[in-house]
């Protein structure tokens, strides 16, 4: 049974059609690229998966539930994480700060007890703290950690919104464009903390524009093209696939 | 870290003492009336500082405290049970109201919000005022006092002023503590998730409805509590008593004691403007209104972070002065 399914996804917003019946399949354990040019629709994919649109037609089962139309938190909760294209972070808030409140799923003991017995409310405390520090070192934030997030480097945020994501304890990540703007350096400090992820279990699905990178990284390739899937196989072959070149062409991401 | 939490420990106790031992040394029962209502405004901006601190914006405290009084004066008139039970009872009215309407409400986001809470509050008063069946409009209803007998032992909370101070003095650190003990719990941490970032925090799992209407329900209950207490003390409920002037003080009471703060803020802005403005009063009539605008332009223009932030600055200050001196 496949971790994620979606069949005959499809989203219109108006009458055009960001997403077009898309079916497709992800097992546990994958590493699945998701490329496609501007506007073929990968984010739209991810914000319809996630909840934060309903399908116009077509469902969602995420470990063999229906979780169509469901809120982001629910989806959350069930071990479906994501991060933003943008790079989403609490940019008022410290390193250490962000990624502690990031650990909500992994917090929530009983909150009640919690809230009235110190020594319980004390031992959650340190547990909460204790992870956020392994996330940090993870990721390798720590020299950072009591820096306030909106003024990062560009490097260091985009580790931020990924640590912020492996926190919440995800089965299946769903990871938008993490390593645009970065250095080549940078990406491989990136794709090695990833590999780290999909190591221990976790199954991602990467979109990325930097082909090189998902070639390298993914063992299955699903291309997009105005919300259509038009490739799904070895990396290899749908990177050879005409329609797929076609749909790149005038870009110089696939050489 | 244990060292730097006694050190701010020890100016806390240190106020609360005072607090305490006050009426022993203050007996002119007109000072007393000045500190009751602050300490039990102080509760009600409490409230007003936890709805804000999950990025949401009420102006429906005053609200609660009106229905609050309502329902202690009613319930200890027309039941005969004991002020002290009724006013616990108008906590939990009012809470529930909250939990209703906020679980409605609080769907829209910000202004939306705010808007509708203000007409909440217009609702109750036009309720108050026309349902003279219940509420006796205008003339209002008249609470009882409270009272205390511990075997020879009943203050009189008629003739003093001073019982009713302790009263609202052990609300309003009974209040400090659960607010306090709020900000620094992980229940803290999520509040400001979703006041930073409603989107993010949805996809760490935080259910947003869940929290804004917890929020909202405590700062209810909080001012229902409050408002029962004032009209036990007042002796008086009527539909005019805790209007929209109250609630937009929550506003003011919370920006001159520093925005960011759950429990100093509030309080120190509480009790500044509310004495303050009490006393001006006395001499001056409209001498509130005159206090609570001035402070906020001094607020908002000298000290934008408030009163908390006050030591930061003259530090700041001084160190400019300093350095000019030298340089």
């Amino acid at each position: 049974m496949a971790l994620l399914e979606l069949r005959g996804v499809s989203k219109y917003f108006g009458s055009l059609a960001a997403l077009d019946n898309v079916n497709l399949e992800v097992h546990q354990g994958e590493l699945v690229g998701l490329v496609g040019p501007n506007g073929s629709g990968k984010t739209t994919l991810f914000n319809v998966i996630t909840g934060i649109y309903r399908p116009t037609s077509g469902q969602i089962f995420y470990d063999g539930r229906n979780i169509t139309g469901l809120r982001p938190d629910q989806i959350a909760t069930r071990g479906l994480v994501r991060t933003f294209q943008s790079n989403i972070v609490f940019r008022e808030a410290t390193v250490l700060e962000n990624v502690a409140r990031a650990c909500y799923l992994y917090a929530r003991t009983n909150a009640w007890w919690a809230f009235f017995n110190t020594r319980a409310y004390r031992e959650s405390e340190r547990k909460i703290m204790q992870r956020a520090e392994e996330l940090l070192e993870f990721w390798e934030l720590g020299d950072v950690r009591n820096h306030v997030a909106d003024g990062l480097s560009h490097g260091h945020q985009r580790r931020l919104g990924l640590a912020i994501a492996a926190a919440a304890d995800p089965k299946l990540l769903l990871l938008d464009e993490p390593v645009s703007g970065m250095s080549g350096e940078e990406i491989t400090v990136v794709m090695k903390h990833a590999q780290k992820l999909a190591d221990m279990g976790i199954t991602i699905v990467l979109v990325e524009h930097h082909v090189k990178t998902v070639v390298g990284f993914c063992q299955r390739l699903v291309a997009l093209d105005y919300g259509r899937k038009i490739g799904d196989g070895k990396p290899k072959e749908v990177t050879a696939q005409k329609d797929v070149i076609a749909a790149y062409l005038g870009t110089e991401e696939v050489a | 870290m244990d060292s730097q939490k006694t050190k701010s420990l020890v100016p806390v106790l240190v106020v609360v003492v005072v607090a305490f031992a006050l009426p022993l040394f203050v007996k002119q029962p007109f000072v007393l009336s000045l500190i009751i209502p602050a300490f039990i405004y102080s509760v009600v901006a409490m409230g007003w500082a936890l709805i804000v601190r999950t990025g949401q914006f009420s102006m429906g405290q005053a609200a609660f405290m009106t229905i609050g009084a309502y329902i202690s004066a009613l319930s200890n008139i027309g039941w005969h049970l004991s002020p002290w039970i009724t006013v616990l009872l108008a906590g939990f009215a009012a809470a529930a109201v909250a939990l209703v309407l906020g679980m409605v409400v609080l769907r829209l986001g910000g202004i939306f919000f705010a808007i509708v809470t203000l007409g909440f509050g217009e609702i109750v008063r036009v309720v108050a005022m026309n349902w003279t069946d219940v509420t006796k409009g205008v003339y209002g209803l008249i609470p009882r006092p409270l009272s205390i007998s511990i075997g020879g032992w009943s203050p009189n909370f008629v003739v003093s002023k001073v019982p009713y101070y302790y009263t609202s003095l052990v609300l309003l650190v009974i209040a400090a503590l659960v607010f306090a003990r709020i900000d620094r719990s992980n229940l803290g941490r999520i509040f400001r998730s979703v006041a930073s970032n409603g989107s993010l925090s949805e996809h760490l799992g935080i259910y947003l409805m869940k929290y804004r209407v917890m929020a909202f329900t405590v700062a209810a209950f909080f001012a229902g509590i409050a408002g029962a207490l004032f009209s036990h003390y007042l002796l008086f409920v009527g539909p005019t008593l805790f209007g929209l002037p109250e609630s937009i003080m929550s506003l003011i009471m919370c920006t001159v004691g520093g925005l960011g703060s759950a429990v100093a803020g509030p309080i120190m802005g509480a009790m500044l403007l509310s004495i303050s403005g009490d006393y001006l009063t006395s001499l001056l009539q409209g001498g509130k209104a005159l206090v609570f605008g001035l402070l906020v332009v001094v607020i908002v223009f000298y000290l934008p972070g408030g009163l908390v932030d006050l030591k930061r600055h003259v530090r700041r200050v001084m160190d400019r002065v300093r350095g000019r001196a030298s340089g």
